[in-house]
């Protein structure tokens, strides 16, 4: 045994309430993308403990698709800050507020 | 053979459509030509078929025009002795009216229209006379209506003229319902809706049951047939041209319920409440017109009531039980009162387009050869003795008398009071229209010759067509009786009570005379009456009408517009449509476009979820 | 118990690697915080028995999506001034924020803590790539071709996203 289970998943829990409140406190885009990215860290993490934990290889063909699908979302996502910069000339999520009712 | 059948019907289709097509670019007469041409090629047609028809008749199919599940309605004619001189009847009349509309209708700049609509009418016509089926006769049926419609109102720019297209139309339609319904019904209870196959079929119905299709039957016959209760539209419709009142009013489209009773008469015949509610309709119709008649001022409108109340004969005759009397009598009145029609019509000529019979008189130094057509008419309608109207409704009236009981002893009572107001009323405008001196101020316009000529085959016609159907004590061999295969309606009285009959016709003929004579052969100017005033707006049955059906109709509209629509439908949506918006407008507030609130909205929603589980594993 | 300790040394400072990568003004510096928290996961993950994920943590990670995201940083020059923070953000910002954060680990702690499955402890165990690899590519053979069909999506979703104005009208001139 290496460590109890319970203290793997707050260890993710942590992460997890660390990102999500770098995505809803910062107001760049950049940083809210790094927010996404630590909470989908957590994610990874959780999975690779529950293999562990029932010896079985099948989480940690999840968190390869995790990876591959956090890589998608980083391109399209940062293609679209670039997007957003190149119209506005700023990354403040502020400013993008035509969808105000 | 097939291929005469087949043109009968078509030939006044194709003229129809060419002319509603094509007509208006064509150099002027053509349309007309092509017009009369189509209907004189299927007059011509029905003669070469005629052999055809002989006996149990001839069925063809051409074609089948629905098919679903069990239901069957072919494109059939049936061409059977009752359709053949039904058929011989509507095209010969008819081409003889086109050619005297060809006239009647020189100076009018919308001809092609009326051509178009004229043999349409006739196609339509004729499909309710040769169907083979009840459903291709609903079709002619209502395209009867359709063309009557169109025809009425022909001169639509005159608003009642329109209305009473309008008015024909939807009184019509009130007894096509009914029509209708007894139609599916009789579908719904023999799988078929033939007519060979219903009529064989029926006598293992119940009596109820045939009584109420009867019934209905007889409804949708009173809308075509302008009889009680559905008559208001008839009188109205003399606001079309004369040739369409010739046709329309007097030839065909009012004899289609007679001839639907006919056709239906093994079905009919099944129930005696029926035939009594019949025989009641056509002489309470008979009466009705009758009076109606004697108060009116205009010419088409004396026509037009006499036309009714000719028809409540027909229905009479039907409901005594025989179709010969019937159709005798529809083949008469047709002949003679199309000619009626258009001697009227070019009365109205002479007299300078004057339709008022106070404001005419002294027709007959005008055109004394108008005068003696227009009294054959007269002759044969008021059943002046050896005219074809005396025979026909004779028949009629014996038939009545021969069945011996109080009911029918009553209704021929009736029918010879309404013989007398008949030759009452006839030489009424006789003397109205033609003795004295003229009292309008309009120039003449004469007829011209095509107008004229059209009516001596009728006037022939309508004085000899009692031969048709001679009763033994004329010698005669009652041919139509033979031809029609029912020989059980002639009758077989006694002589004594035959001359009784015939001595009890003339004499109201000659006392209806007499009476006319003493009062109308001087012309005097007359305060209208209450009576005469009541009999002049037809019973008032309009007002009637009015009262009770119109303004409870308009009441209960306005109650659904004003109060049902606008106010509890329309607040109730208006009052959801701006709740809504209010709403919406209070709740755009939390869109505030900022990503991280959004998100936190959405956070929320997970602690709650979160929160949910929580609860789940304590409890 | 070596492994015990790493574990709960390397969980600090991965804890300690993100907040200091939230807290920066700077994104650079953020992202270097980042690789580091990047890096003691993929620790943890070769102490949990799982060493191709690791190494692929740190390859896909560190290695490419990190560097994308410098990459981008870079580019468009953003700076803590004209990263445009209007105003700093207050408590009246951050408020809210903390209690939703603290409310939810509160309430996941909850959850753990009531599931006597999470007290046992993690067994020491090894999957070798070797298994790993015949796992993907038999059991999950379709999700593979699914996932790099996302790729290519992605891919070209990025490129379409990424063109710029005048490279744009010159294509539809061209087209």
């Amino acid at each position: 045994m290496i460590v109890p289970m319970e203290h793997l998943l707050i260890l993710a829990t942590l992460l997890f309430a660390l990102g999500l409140g770098c995505v809803l406190v910062r107001r760049n885009l950049i940083m809210i993308l790094i927010g996404v990215e630590i909470m989908i860290n957590s994610a990874g993490l959780v999975l690779v403990g529950a293999s562990a934990f029932w010896q079985q290889v099948d989480g940690q063909i999840m968190v390869l698709i995790l990876m591959a699908i956090t890589a998608a979302e980083v391109a399209i996502g940062l293609a679209l800050v670039v997007y957003l910069h190149q119209q506005k000339k700023s990354i403040d999520v502020g400013i993008f507020d035509e969808m105000r009712g | 053979m097939d291929i005469l059948l087949i043109l009968i019907l078509l030939l006044p289709l194709a003229g129809g459509v060419i002319n509603a097509c094509f007509g208006s670019r064509m150099p002027q007469p053509v349309p007309v030509f092509i017009a009369c041409g189509a209907v004189i090629g299927s007059f011509l047609a029905c003669l070469g078929s005629l052999t055809l028809a002989a006996g149990d008749g001839y069925r063809l199919v051409l074609f089948t025009w629905l098919k679903s599940g069990n239901f069957q309605a072919d494109i059939g004619l049936l061409y059977d002795p009752l359709a053949a001189i039904m058929t011989l009847m509507v095209t010969g009349v008819a081409s003889l009216i086109h050619l005297y509309a060809a006239g009647y209708m020189e100076d009018e700049p919308d001809q092609v229209r009326f051509f178009a609509l004229l043999n349409l009418f006739v196609f339509a016509m004729l499909t309710i006379v040769l169907a083979d089926n009840l459903l291709l006769l609903f079709l002619g049926w209502e395209g009867v209506g359709f063309c009557s419609y169109g025809l009425i109102g022909f001169w639509y720019r005159k608003t009642e003229n329109a209305d009473a297209g309008r008015k024909a139309f939807i009184v019509t339609r009130i007894g096509d319902l009914f029509f209708a319904v007894a139609l599916l019904w009789l579908f719904a209870l023999f799988g078929t809706i033939s007519i060979e196959g219903i009529n064989a079929q029926v006598s293992g119905l119940e009596v109820t049951t045939v009584t109420m299709i009867s019934l209905l039957l007889l409804f949708g016959a009173c809308g075509k047939s302008a009889q009680v209760p559905l008559m208001s539209w008839l009188a109205d419709a003399m606001a079309g041209p004369t040739p369409v009142s010739a046709l329309i009013h007097a030839a065909t489209m009012v004899t289609a319920g007679v001839y639907l009773l006919c056709r239906m008469f093994p079905l009919v015949s099944l129930s005696s409440t029926a035939m009594a509610a019949i025989a009641l309709v056509g002489i309470v119709t008979a009466l009705y017109a009758a009076t109606c008649a004697l108060a009116q001022n205009e010419i088409k409108r004396v026509l037009a009531y006499s036309t009714m109340s000719q028809v409540g004969y027909m229905f009479l005759a039907v409901g005594l039980g025989s179709v010969s009397a019937a159709m005798f009598h529809l083949l008469t009145h047709a002949f003679f009162k199309a000619l009626l029609f258009m001697t009227a019509g070019c009365l109205i000529n002479l007299a300078g387009h004057e339709n008022d019979i106070r404001r005419m008189g002294g027709m007959r130094q005008r055109s004394p050869l108008v005068f003696w057509l227009f009294l054959a008419g007269l002759l044969c309608l008021a059943g002046a003795p050896l005219t074809s109207g005396f025979f026909s409704k004779d028949l009629i009236l014996a038939t009545a008398f021969a069945h011996g009981d109080p009911f029918h002893l009553g209704l021929y009572g009736l029918g010879v009071m309404v013989a007398g107001l008949t030759s009452f009323y006839c030489f009424r405008l006789a003397y109205l229209v033609f003795a004295g001196d003229f009292r309008g101020d309009e120039l003449p316009h004469e007829p011209s010759a095509l107008m004229l000529w059209p009516l001596y085959p009728l006037a022939i016609l309508g004085l000899t067509a009692g031969l048709l159907n001679l009763p033994h004590l004329f010698s005669g061999g009652s041919w139509l009786s033979g031809w029609l295969g029912r020989t059980q309606d002639v009758l077989h009285l006694s002589i004594s009570i035959e001359y009784l009959l015939i001595g009890t016709a003339i004499a109201v003929f000659v006392l209806g005379w007499l009476l006319a004579a003493l009062r109308y052969r001087k012309y005097s100017e007359r305060q209208p009456s209450l009576v005469g005033e009541f009999l002049l707006n037809g019973w008032r049955v309009d007002d009637l009408f009015d009262l009770l059906l119109v303004r409870p109709f308009k009441k209960i509209g306005r109650f659904c517009s004003q109060g049902v629509e606008a106010g509890l439908i329309e607040g109730v949506l208006n009052g959801a449509a701006r709740g809504c918006t209010d709403l919406g407008m209070r709740l755009r507030g939390l869109a505030d476009g900022k990503v991280s609130a959004y998100l936190q909205g959405l956070v929320w929603g997970f602690v709650l979820i979160v929160g949910w589980f929580l609860l789940r594993a304590l409890v | 118990m070596i492994a015990t300790l790493m574990f709960y040394l390397l969980g600090a400072v991965a804890l300690g690697a993100t907040v200091m990568a939230i807290i920066q003004r700077n994104p650079v510096y953020s992202v270097i915080y980042l690789v580091k928290s990047i890096f003691s996961l993929a620790l943890i993950f070769y102490l949990l028995g799982a060493p191709m994920i690791a190494a692929l943590q740190i390859i896909v990670y560190a290695g490419a999506i990190m560097v994308l995201f410098l990459f981008v940083i870079m580019m468009l020059e953003v700076t803590p001034t004209n990263a445009a923070t209007r105003t700093a953000p207050g408590w009246f910002h951050w408020g809210p924020v903390l209690l939703l954060a603290l409310t939810l680990v509160a309430l996941t702690l909850m959850l753990i803590g009531l599931d006597p499955v999470s007290s046992e402890g993690v067994p020491r165990w090894h999957a070798s790539p070797r298994d790993f690899g015949y796992t993907l590519f038999k059991e999950y053979a379709l999700a593979v071709k699914i996932i790099s069909f996302q790729l290519s999506f992605a891919a070209v979703g990025a490129f379409h996203v990424g063109m710029t104005e005048r490279r744009r009208a010159r294509q539809e001139d061209a087209s």
